[in-house]
């Protein structure tokens, strides 16, 4: 599953600990979201959408093999 | 949403963790001591105790929290588990196949309880290190 959340945070001048705060969780569990190695559950999704202001789908989007 | 409390698993502090490494040179030297003293010790309880002690240092290593308990520890702490014991099937299932080999019988001595829970434990831990080791080593 692809994620925007690196272009989100930017956009939001956010760093990554900012986010983690924000979402109750660590910050290398974001770097793994965002690098793709670790695929967050439905609750930490709408989390972050919400921390962003944006719909689920603007941020998280399905890959072929998914 | 909320979990059914019988199947949680309540953890310990993460400062257990300092107990547990304890627990992995206290055989050996328990063992120099008896050796020392002259106790009369069978070669096989000293394994038994060592994998006993070791057994105890890594289900106390596997019990304990890590400093952030979020869902992404949480889901690599349940496949830890699960591939731990994926891990003891076939490494039993591979000493008993050396020993009918060699023996030509699939049981053996060695096959004790306190083998077993160390070999367990030691797979979950070794299992869920791995995991975090491949989430961070690439951090950014």
């Amino acid at each position: 599953m692809k994620n925007t959340i690196k272009v989100e945070r930017a956009r939001h001048n956010m760093t990554q600990q900012d986010l983690a705060e924000k979402v109750s969780v660590s910050r290398q569990t974001i770097n793994s979201i965002e690098a793709g190695k670790y695929v967050p559950s439905t609750v930490l999704s709408l989390k972050i959408s919400k921390v962003f202001g944006v719909g689920l789908e603007e941020i998280f989007e399905l890959e072929d093999g998914d | 949403m909320k979990e059914k409390s019988i199947l949680t698993v309540p953890l310990l502090s993460p400062g257990w963790k300092k107990v547990a490494f304890v627990f992995f040179p206290l055989p050996v030297l328990l063992v120099i001591g008896m050796a020392v003293v002259r106790m009369d010790i069978d070669p096989d309880d000293v394994a038994q105790i060592i994998y006993g002690f070791w057994a105890i240092g890594f289900a106390l290593l596997n019990l304990s929290r890590e400093k952030y308990e979020d869902e992404m520890i949480k889901s690599f702490r349940l496949q830890a588990f699960q591939t731990g014991s994926y891990w003891l099937i076939w490494g039993l299932g591979a000493l008993m196949l050396i020993n009918y080999v060699r023996f030509d019988t699939i049981t053996s001595e060695i096959f004790t309880a306190y083998l077993v829970v160390f070999l367990l434990n030691a797979y979950i831990y070794a299992a869920f290190q791995y995991q975090k080791y491949v989430a961070t080593k690439d951090d950014n």
